[in-house]
């Protein structure tokens, strides 16, 4: 049995070899590990790159790890060199991705009633950049392909797994209060009635 | 289906809305209809005065808007004496603007993330052929298939010879951007005054490669203000001018 410390020096080894996020599965597999400890132990040596301040951080993305760079060492990096300059998402596409985070597996009628607009372009876009994939056949009539997010969405925008993902509600206090109808109704009547 | 439209900064119907809703300082839940159908109608006929082709989309919507106002003029609270009020005819709406809200805000928030995001950099996966020792690829080929495949490679270099031998190749000398930026500049400095036509610039103008280039640093110094351009209509002819900017460096020299 290979000893803990052992292991997770190998596993920064790897990583570093590696460049992708490495599945923490495969790495498990190679020590005939637990891939539950595996795990533990990509986090324990994340939680230590984070506490030490480092320059290169861990990044987890969907139970797998890889070396980036600390967000606040960009400065520097770009005096070094000119990283490639990515196109920033357009506010339509933004909103289908936020749709699509939200309510998948989600079809594109679905998206398209809530923005109320056509988004056929949006999705196809969002495909090429691999942020967004079909995930299967609704049920429905005409069985219409139903969307998902995928791996490159959860490491372009930070997010470690989908339940990572900011609650819905916490955004906007305008969510709708308990009984919408009833309470929109009580607001109404309100207003609906003049004093003259 | 060509290219997309997009109304000033409005994603959409729904967009357009919210944002004449905010506007007008509104509550969401408490839309004055009329007032909203109407600028909402207004904006649309502004639109159409631009030119702009609107969106099936916006109509379906304004449709509904109206649909709504006519819907409240008629009674709403029902006769029992219970207070009883029949559905709000903006409820559905009401409904939908909040959820489109809501993604709004999302959207948002992915986009700060996205800002974080792309101050996080990452190697891609580094090429380990040098050290697994599967860098050379051996063939596996038998003497008759290397023969096949090196009559195949004189083959191919024949008939390129060949193809060759019919067609010159020219390759001119050719311009950058940056020297026909400095031709038209010097045009205009001779005679600040003066306005060209698009094509007078062309120096070869059946080139396409000096047609692109030409129009390419026409509109580069058009967003360094040296230059205006004017087109009356679509394919017609362009006019250049010196701007004031381009005029004020000619006469300082």
């Amino acid at each position: 049995m290979t000893s803990k410390k052992t292991i997770k020096a190998a596993f920064e080894s790897m990583m570093f070899v590696w460049g992708q996020p490495l599945d923490v599965k495969e790495a498990a597999e190679i020590f005939n590990i637990n891939w539950k400890d595996a795990y533990e132990y990509f986090k324990e040596l994340q939680a230590e790159y984070e506490q030490e301040g480092r320059g290169i951080r861990i990044r987890e993305i969907n139970k797998s790890f890889q070396f980036v760079t600390a967000e606040e060492n960009i400065e520097y990096i770009e005096r070094l060199c000119t990283p490639v300059k990515h196109k920033r998402l357009s506010q339509s596409a933004l909103e289908v991705l936020a749709i699509v985070a939200y309510k998948q597996p989600v079809t594109k009628g679905e998206i398209e009633a809530v923005r109320g607009i056509k988004c056929d372009r949006v999705i196809e876009g969002l495909q090429k950049k691999e942020l967004v994939a079909e995930v299967g056949r609704s049920t429905a009539i005409g069985r219409p392909i139903l969307y998902g997010t995928t791996d490159v969405f959860l490491k372009y925008f930070g997010f470690e797994n989908l339940k990572d993902l900011p609650d819905i509600g916490n955004l906007d206090s305008l969510t709708v209060p308990e009984g919408p109808e009833d309470s929109l109704d009580l607001q109404q009547i309100t207003i609906e009635l003049p004093e003259e | 289906m060509g290219y997309k439209v997009k109304l000033n900064q409005f994603e959409g119907p729904f967009d357009l809305l919210v944002y004449l809703i905010e506007n007008a300082e509104m509550s969401i839940y408490d839309i004055k209809i009329s007032e909203i159908t109407r600028q909402y109608l207004e904006y649309m006929d502004e639109m159409k005065k631009l030119e702009v082709p609107v969106a099936a989309e916006f109509m379906v919507l304004a449709a509904a808007l109206i649909e709504i106002k006519s819907k409240m003029l008629l009674p709403r609270v029902s006769p029992d004496e219970d207070g009883v009020v029949s559905e709000d005819p903006r409820s559905e709406l009401v409904e939908k603007l909040l959820e489109y809200k809501q993604f709004k805000a999302m959207a948002e928030m992915l986009q700060q993330r996205e800002e974080a995001g792309l101050r996080i950099l990452e190697k891609p996966q580094e090429d380990l052929a040098e050290y697994t020792g599967e860098a050379d690829e051996y063939l596996t080929l038998d003497l008759k298939q290397f023969v096949a495949a090196f009559e195949q490679f004189l083959h191919k270099k024949k008939k390129v010879e060949e193809i060759r031998k019919h067609h010159v190749r020219t390759e001119k000398q050719r311009v950058t951007a940056e020297a026909r930026m400095a031709d038209i500049s010097q045009f205009f400095r001779m005679e600040p005054d003066k306005t060209a036509d698009f094509r007078e610039l062309i120096q070869h103008r059946d080139d396409k490669y000096d047609v692109a280039l030409t129009f390419s640093s026409v509109l580069e110094l058009m967003k360094e203000h040296y230059l205006w351009a004017e087109q009356s209509y679509l394919y017609g002819e362009i006019t250049i001018g010196a701007t004031d900017l381009m005029k004020g460096e000619a006469n300082d020299k």
